[in-house]
């Protein structure tokens, strides 16, 4: 029981990383982005690259730090892909969507697809369909919670570095969109576009820090994935279920909604594997998204606008 | 003088080839408060959103104390000291208060509590309940914070488009009274407005719109007895009409 919620925790912060993003992508460029996903799997194929190069560059820096897999060259690479995702981004919006935004939100949509495409066989050409990972040492898991209590729990730590760093990217955010100017015209935008212009809100400049941030958080979830899970081609389009699953449940455009629906949506995932089998572990984000649109269409947290 | 603002043969609309404002035009003085009436499609609320540069124009131009304004993009307008106020949905329901009004600072980069202080004097209610998401706030508060949160980027030209739309007879009496207020603090004021009474109670000058043209631009003591205004739009029958009509 305990391993199912530790477990679900873990999948459940990619999730909510990547789903924060398409959830600021919903609400402030107002359409669906079925592309997002592809970043998650770049930022972490970015990060591999990054690795390998510094891991070239600076004999030593790779040695593991303290228990966990990775040495300091990983955070560099962590910081390399974060900006490679966010350019990608914001070169996607602006080579595609950005000319397409006067046709409406279909056309967008569907360009979205077309990107994902691209994105991910672009991904397959470049780096292979081989499954890759960060590291080959070998992690042992620390028992945290002994058998006899709710069958135990064990945890790598790695998987609690994930799930901490996660807990600090949101609140980050949460300050930033809290407190900062851009981060108030960002939430005044998802409101209220036309409002937002004439109270003197750059709406191009919103557009970028919504890309930046979601190229951002895809990248570490990217990272995080690769980290507790490995690398694949087709990790995007794996993970892009459980991130609609995740924005719908939290409420679209609401941060903490998509946390914790990328939480509960991990859960779902985590205890599907032992209920059903790990085959039919997507089915739980399915699951799950169905069940939101019949019971509470606006979400845990969403807003009737 | 140079005028706050004038329009010359302004042509704008929502579809190219279909403009709603067709060659309006309207001169508003500095200091002055000016209501813009007329029937509903008239173009009255096209009008000022083509002038605050929400909607695009296709002919003529708009000058802002001289300064041609015509291209200046939506959210550029406030630095150019115009602040538009829209008829519904005109303020961020999703934030509080005192982040509608901080956040109107930051925009034009002023300092947060040199510019909130006198507004909040002038709106001591906002401040009572400056923690209150602003989506909680009845039809008459949120009228008054969104013309607070206008007054923060000190403009010289105020446009509300229908300010009086939804409210109470008390409370628009409220409202205008606030537009007096900020009247008599330098801001040049132009109303677009439904409630004629009220408006021509408040307003200097008032300019009638037909059919996307201004038919009738006059003083509002002129066209308060004018036959045509009460006809249209009092609901007054003069002895000259009633005559007619028999």
């Amino acid at each position: 029981m305990l391993q199912i919620v530790a477990d679900g925790l873990i999948i459940g912060s990619v999730i909510a990383l990547g789903a924060i993003g398409l959830s600021l992508t919903l609400s402030i460029v107002r359409f669906s982005n079925f592309s997002h996903g592809e970043l998650l799997g770049w930022g972490g194929y970015f990060a591999l690259s990054a690795l390998a190069l510094f891991g070239a560059a600076s004999e030593g820096m790779g040695t593991p730090i303290g228990p966990f897999s990775f040495g300091w060259v990983m955070l560099g690479a962590l910081l390399v892909a974060c900006v490679l995702t966010a350019v990608l981004a914001l070169a996607l919006d602006h080579v595609l969507f950005r000319r397409l935004r006067r046709q409406g939100a279909i056309t967008l949509v569907i360009a979205s697809f077309g990107a994902a495409l691209a994105l991910r066989n672009l991904l397959l050409f470049w780096y292979g369909g081989v499954p890759q990972y960060y590291s080959q040492n070998l992690q042992i898991s620390i028992p945290l919670v002994s058998r006899d209590v709710l069958g135990g729990l064990r945890i790598t730590p790695d998987q609690l570095f994930v799930l901490a760093l996660c807990l600090v990217a949101v609140t980050a955010l949460h300050l930033f969109l809290r407190h900062s100017t851009l981060g108030r015209s960002m939430r005044a935008s998802a409101i209220n576009p036309n409002l937002a212009r004439v109270a003197g809100i750059d709406p191009e400049r919103v557009l970028r820090a919504t890309w930046i941030i979601g190229g951002v958080l895809a990248a570490v979830a990217g990272v995080f994935s690769g980290i507790t899970v490995q690398l694949r081609p087709t990790m995007g389009v794996d993970l892009l279920l459980p991130l609609f699953a995740a924005v719908i449940l939290g409420g679209i455009g609401s941060v903490w909604g998509a946390v914790l629906g990328g939480f509960i949506v991990g859960l779902a995932e985590s205890a599907s594997v032992s209920i059903v089998g790990a085959e039919y572990r997507a089915a739980a984000a399915f699951v799950v998204l169905i069940l939101i649109l019949l019971v509470r269409p606006t979400g845990l947290f969403g807003e009737k606008h | 003088m140079v005028a706050a603002l004038e329009v010359q043969n302004l042509e704008a609309g929502y579809e190219p080839g279909l403009p709603i404002v067709r060659g309006a035009s309207l001169r508003v003085e500095a200091g002055e408060i000016v209501a813009i009436l007329g029937p509903n499609g008239a173009g009255k609320s096209t009008l000022v959103k083509a002038v605050a540069g929400l909607v695009s124009i296709s002919g003529g131009r708009s000058l802002l104390f001289g300064q041609d304004i015509t291209r200046v993009p939506a959210h550029r307008m406030v630095f150019e000291g115009l602040a538009f106020v829209p008829q519904t949905e005109n303020v961020f329901v999703n934030l509080s208060i005192a982040e509608n009004l901080e956040l109107a600072a930051a925009i034009v980069r002023a300092n947060r509590h040199e510019r909130l202080a006198p507004v909040y004097a002038m709106f001591p209610d906002l401040e009572r309940q400056r923690k209150l998401p602003a989506g909680q706030l009845s039809g008459g508060q949120r009228q008054m914070l969104a013309v607070a949160r206008a007054l923060i980027t000190r403009p010289r030209l105020l446009i509300l488009d229908e300010p009086s739309a939804g409210l109470s007879p008390k409370l628009v009496a409220q409202v205008f009274d606030k537009l007096r207020e900020v009247r008599a603090s330098g801001v040049t004021v132009l109303l677009v407005e439904q409630n004629v009474k009220a408006a021509l109670a408040l307003a200097d000058r008032a300019a009638v719109l037909v059919e996307g043209r201004e038919r009738i631009v006059a003083p509002c003591a002129e066209l308060l007895g004018d036959e045509r205004i009460a006809a249209l739009y009092l609901g007054r029958h003069t002895g000259k009409q009633a005559a007619k009509e028999h």
